[in-house]
């Protein structure tokens, strides 16, 4: 446990309610994703686009190649970081944290980012595999790990709130109709493989005699959505306190290990790059680990590596795991509260479950993702499929992505950057045991699943 | 933990949200659970408004009471916002 300055509480606390809106995280990435899709849409209806804005590293072979792309680029570079700066600190500080550490921070994060965007477009990249995601992750760990930075520079390394911006923006650059049709799908493997694993994990658990709290709190981990359903169902069951950090630690030492293996196992395994997206995305069990992972081996694909196309590794993950298990946690959270108080230790925590749980603990990006994609898909139904690739795809939804490639690299770059692995909680042996068990359960189920039972969805899945 | 109150009205007045023991501001919880930032966040909306009882050492939702419960000293500043 982390030695902090604890003050006994200072006041009453009002229910979240409409305050939500502004004082969670999921909300103002909606307003952010939600915000640059219509601004997008807005200039590509007027005859333009946000192409200048939405600069990104070009493909390079030479230094004087890549000097003359920042030489001759350098303002569409300053304004988007400015850019990034406006909105980030507008919702940071609503938040509640101080602008003065965001924006030094964001500024270091920024310029590491173009970095590992400029490697990544090396022509040599793919020789010596140095897939961007996975480089972001290595320097990240390196730096809080080996070097060292100031704590106060966390301000600026939110992983989670990026993952979730880029999320909305994802959605802007996946059909709607894509949701509709692979979703039912991706619900079902899900389903599955959470059922399952969480099974496994609270069995293992219980049967090494842990707390049923902490098992179900394990469970929740390895089978839904990581660290965040951890959180959530450690509240919900009344976990003791060193059960979250156990967790937490668990679910973070293995989707780190997850992040390096799976794309290269998948790749081993020869499959293709939408089979390789769903199996990573039953497999992961943090949306940002699962993300660089899923985009490694997305960048394998469009290197040749692997057949298929780096959005279809993109989209079975974000399906499965989105769509079919990060949608889901408010119910598992819901049936735990009740098993917990009706079974586990009745009248302890003088709480009883309420359905609107399920509501209050929804992870809301997934609201926003599920609006951008109609939005953009509403707006440009009227298009032929020769017009859509030729006017669409390069003036509205191309920025779009360049953008949501932005927002992942800061992403995989904070997981690094925040993972101290000296500062994490002991978790024992028995609990990551337990939770090794259902991760290579997890794997394997996941592997049928993705490989075989639903092998022709995924390896079809358009576009 | 003790045993909640009987009376509902009595039991929502009781609750851990009103309690000087339990904090729920994301701050201090990034703080108080190592790794929480790093593949995770406290302002997320998954945790709700969930916090750490200080007294018996529980992870528990807002809503949550028990006969332990104190009111702060002074009310003046919510727990939710108290840290920022």
């Amino acid at each position: 446990m982390a030695n902090v300055d604890v003050h006994p509480g200072s006041g009453i606390a009002p229910p979240l309610r409409w305050r939500e809106l502004w004082l969670k995280e999921d909300w103002w990435a909606i307003w952010l994703g939600l915000g640059i899709v219509l601004v997008a849409y807005a200039v590509f209806a007027g005859g333009g686009s946000i192409r200048w804005i939405a600069v990104t590293p070009a493909k390079w072979s030479t230094l004087p190649q890549l000097g003359a792309h920042f030489a001759a680029n350098y303002a569409r570079y300053l304004v988007q970081l400015v850019a990034w700066l406006a909105v980030f600190s507008l919702a940071l500080t609503a938040l509640g944290h101080r602008a003065r550490e965001f924006i030094p921070s964001f500024l270091i994060l920024y310029v590491l980012s173009v970095g590992i965007f400029v490697l990544g477009q090396w022509d040599k990249a793919n020789t010596y595999n140095l897939e961007p995601p996975l480089v972001a992750l290595a320097v990240g760990l390196v730096l809080s790990n080996l070097i060292g930075l100031p704590r106060w520079l966390d301000a600026g390394f939110r992983v989670e709130f990026y993952i979730k911006t880029g999320i909305v923006l994802l959605g802007a650059t996946l059909p709607f109709t894509l949701i509709v049709w692979a979703g039912p799908a991706a619900i079902l493997q899900a389903s599955i493989v959470s059922i399952v694993t969480f099974a496994v994990i609270y069995g293992v658990a219980v049967r090494l005699g842990l707390d049923k709290r902490l098992a179900a709190t394990l469970g929740a981990g390895g089978a839904v959505c990581g660290v965040s359903a951890a959180i959530a169902v450690a509240g919900a069951v009344g976990a003791k306190r060193d059960h979250a950090p156990i967790a937490i630690t668990t679910v973070i030492l293995w989707a780190v290990a997850m992040i390096f293996v799976l794309p290269f196992l998948a790749q081993a395994l020869h499959l293709p790059a939408g089979v390789g997206g769903a199996w990573i995305g039953t497999s992961e069990f943090a949306d940002a680990a699962g993300f660089a992972a899923a985009q490694t081996y997305g960048d394998l694909a469009s290197h040749g590596a692997v057949p298929g196309t780096s959005e279809q590794a993109v989209f079975a993950y974000t399906l499965i795991k989105v769509v079919g298990r990060d949608a889901w946690i408010g119910i598992w959270a819901f049936v735990l509260a009740i098993i917990a108080t009706t079974r586990w230790e009745r009248a302890e925590t003088g709480r009883k479950p309420d359905a609107a749980e399920i509501w209050w603990r929804f992870p809301k990006f997934v609201i926003g993702f599920l609006i951008a994609s109609l939005l953009v898909t509403f707006v440009t139904t009227g298009y032929a499929l020769a017009d859509y690739n030729k006017t669409v795809v390069p003036a509205l939804v191309g920025p779009i992505k360049d953008l949501r490639t932005w927002a992942f690299i800061f992403c995989f770059l904070s997981i690094g950057l925040t993972t101290r692995f000296r500062e994490l909680a002991s978790a024992g042996k028995k609990p990551f045991f337990a939770f090794g068990v259902g991760a290579i359960v997890n794997v394997i189920v996941g592997f049928i699943l993705s490989a075989i039972v639903f092998a022709a969805h995924w390896q079809n899945l358009a576009p | 933990m003790s045993r909640p109150t009987p009376h509902a009205s009595t039991q929502a007045m009781r609750q851990c949200r009103t309690c000087r023991h339990f904090r729920n501001d994301a701050a201090f919880l990034e703080a108080a659970l190592p790794g929480l930032a790093s593949l995770s966040s406290g302002y997320g909306s998954v945790r709700a408004d969930d916090g750490l009882c200080l007294l018996h050492d529980r992870y528990l939702g807002a809503r949550s009471s028990c006969a332990d419960h104190a009111l702060p000293q002074t009310q003046s500043r919510p727990a939710e916002v108290a840290t920022r």
